[in-house]
């Protein structure tokens, strides 16, 4: 792995040469908000942010996608496949626990045999140049509960972290590496940076304030599925969606068709699990009649069930669906309720 | 890549009205593209997702056999907006076909054994593809006894009313078939499927029963078997669930950590007893 040292006021500079070549996604001030976007000409990337709202999962799995174009030729129908070449792209600035939302979607839609040719086309084009958090920005942090840290390379193509008037620039995969040449003549990464990195690692973990027994729910999970525990936690819910809607890790979709005379779109929207119509037969069964085993399910499949299948939490700490629940629902509590049944 | 959600083109080549009410119809579909249709590998119990453009998809058990080339069959009631599309076509038309998916009725297992088929209404499909299959001059020998209970309500629900005829006259398969209620015309069983399994009393002696129908024939007939000594290991079923993906992505059809969709939607009692009840 390459490891070099970065002057902190060249690294707009470097953005801009990146953004010559490819697409370039970064954290953007929007009215009130951060949110990654396109960099178009003569918008700076913000190099000194907290988290954007919305999870950069967004660009491996958009919100919504066309999968497929059709056309009525006569008896027949002519198939196309969804909006065409994806470009080379570079995500800018994306935070750690972000960035390990990528490594827990490769595992569900990277599957040996059941694969999802969009996420994975995106996946393969995509650069993910990290920001390490120095100082964790939130106090709903708990990256640390859940197997990831402040600090974390996982899921990235190069990270950055901040000494102070320097970045140290790791180049941790050879797709991070095909970006070295935007860099320039860089001095080599020695003892003192690595020491000093560790020193911000250990510093950054040590401000994480928010704790969470997320790892030793998995047994009680195992056993309690019946638990009375389950009725008390989601009454207040709204089942507005928001909690999975913004979470980096959430996968579930929809596909729906649209037409308009002789031609179609087949397309896919996120969808979620925290609605009363998303297992509706139409017979009118529904395996998760009310709220209760919607809650459970969304516990359940991030704490439980991916566990199972892919051995990891289906969570990254970022907080947001703790922040943004409009009834202060929180995970954490939940969470923390279960260590105790 | 294989892109695994775009469909196949199929034509209609055959529709068959199956029932009195006119609300179970089998299609009959050929693959426009050869190579599509060399693809396209199942066995009896998989599903397919049938795409009506415009309208969308519904995930379908397929009801032909691999032992019969050429074509693929479903039968399907019209129930809501796909469906009821697909009940409006007409033989020549193009629609889509996605698959094969899911796992499928466990021939390995089933081989060498005998077999107890019991189905209840339109879900009779899939058994039915298992039982072209085994009673096939390829495949009939690797199968012990074979009998088959199959109800519906009336007479004039009976699905594949020609072909149960036709099994009828062989006697390499025991087939029982039955109405709850009769009419004047009716001339054969009257009597719930759980009801005639007692009568049938198949043994459960090196055997495996694969079932399929309403739940709630589901829940009166397993008492049956187990008092004929059938272990959970041999009673095999399958489960439906709303699905979309098809292929264990959309997160919809989980069972505990099972995608029916994938991991299914065929599942023995002893693997189902390992699963949440959210089904
Ligand atoms: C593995 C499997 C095998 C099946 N085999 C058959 C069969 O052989 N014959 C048959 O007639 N029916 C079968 N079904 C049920 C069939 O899929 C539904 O009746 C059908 O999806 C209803 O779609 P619709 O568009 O007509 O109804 P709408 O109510 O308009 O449904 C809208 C959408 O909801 C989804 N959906 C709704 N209900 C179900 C359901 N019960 N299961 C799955 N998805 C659902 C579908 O994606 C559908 O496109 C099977 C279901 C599964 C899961
Ligand atoms: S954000 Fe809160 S209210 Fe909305 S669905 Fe999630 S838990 Fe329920
Ligand atoms: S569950 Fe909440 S805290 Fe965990 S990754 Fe999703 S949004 Fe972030
Ligand atoms: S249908 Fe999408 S996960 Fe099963």
């Amino acid at each position: 792995m390459e490891k070099r040292v970065l002057k902190k006021d060249k690294l707009a500079a470097i953005i801009k040469n990146v953004s010559r070549d490819m697409l370039v996604y970064a954290p953007v001030k929007e009215e009130d908000n951060v949110l990654f976007m396109a960099l178009k000409e003569g918008r700076e990337p913000l190099l000194n942010f907290s988290n954007s709202r919305n999870a950069p999962k967004t660009f491996f799995f958009p919100r919504t996608e066309i999968m497929m174009k059709y056309t009525r030729t006569g008896k027949g129908m002519e198939l196309s496949k969804g909006e065409g070449e994806v470009r080379e792209t570079a995500l800018f600035g994306v935070r750690p626990c972000d960035a390990r939302s990528f490594a827990l979607l490769d595992k569900l839609f990277d599957q040996d045999k059941y694969k999802d040719p969009y996420y994975i086309a995106r996946r393969e084009k995509t650069t993910v140049i990290s920001m390490a958090c120095a100082h964790p920005p939130y106090s709903t942090c708990f990256c640390t509960s859940v197997d990831g840290s402040p600090t974390s390379g996982e899921g990235a193509d190069i990270l950055l972290t901040d000494m102070g008037d320097n970045y140290l620039v790791e180049f941790i995969t050879p797709r991070g590496e095909k970006l070295l040449k935007y860099f320039g003549d860089l001095p080599k990464a020695g003892e003192a940076e690595e020491t000093l990195k560790k020193e911000i690692a250990e510093r950054a973990e040590k401000e994480i304030r928010s704790h969470i027994p997320a790892k030793d729910i998995k047994p009680i999970l195992d056993n309690n599925f019946e638990h009375p525990f389950w009725e008390t936690i989601h009454r207040k819910c709204l089942a507005c969606g928001t909690c999975t809607y913004l979470c980096p890790t959430c996968h579930c979709f929809d596909i729906s068709d649209e037409a308009k005379g002789n031609d179609g779109i087949r397309i896919r929207n996120w969808d979620s699990c925290m609605y009363p119509l998303f297992t509706l037969e139409t017979s009118g069964h529904n395996p998760r009649p009310t709220q209760k085993e919607r809650w459970r399910q969304r516990v359940m499949h991030k704490f439980k069930y991916y566990v199972d299948n892919f051995g990891a939490i289906s969570c990254v700490g970022c907080g947001r669906c703790v922040m943004y629940c409009p009834v202060n629902l929180d995970i954490r509590k939940i969470v923390e309720d279960i260590a105790k049944l | 890549m294989l892109n695994p959600y775009i469909p196949m083109p199929v034509e209609v080549i055959k529709i068959v009205t199956e029932v009195d009410t006119k609300d179970i119809k089998t299609f009959r579909l050929a693959f426009v593209n050869r190579e599509d249709e060399a693809n396209f590998q199942y066995l009896p119990g998989q599903f397919a997702e049938l795409s009506i453009f415009g309208k969308g998809e519904v995930p379908i058990g397929i009801a032909s056999s691999p032992t019969q080339p050429g074509y693929l069959e479903f039968t399907v009631q019209k129930a809501g907006v796909v469906t009821s599309t697909l009940h409006d076509l007409e033989v020549g038309t193009h629609i889509g076909v996605r698959g094969s998916m899911g796992n499928s009725w466990p021939i390995d297992y089933l081989e060498g054994k005998n077999i107890v088929v019991v189905g209840g209404g339109f879900a009779f499909t899939t058994l039915r593809s298992l039982i072209v299959y085994m009673i096939h001059e390829d495949n009939r020998s690797r199968f012990g006894n074979i009998t088959v209970v199959y109800g519906a309500r009336t007479p004039g629900l009976l699905i594949y009313k020609d072909e149960l005829a036709a099994w009828e006259a062989r006697d390499d398969i025991n087939l029982h078939v039955t109405v709850d209620k009769g009419d004047e015309s009716w001339k054969g069983r009257e009597g719930f499927v759980p009801t005639v399994c007692k009568e049938v009393a198949p043994s459960s002696e090196n055997a495996v029963t694969v079932i399929c129908g309403p739940p709630i024939m589901i829940r009166f007939t397993l008492p049956v078997f187990f008092d004929l000594g059938f272990s959970k290991e041999n009673i095999i079923t399958s489960l439906e669930m709303r699905m979309k993906c098809g292929i264990g992505k959309c997160g919809r059809c989980n069972v505990g950590n099972k995608y029916v969709c994938k991991d299914g939607p065929v599942f023995s009692l002893a693997e189902l007893d390992k699963l949440t009840k959210e089904y």
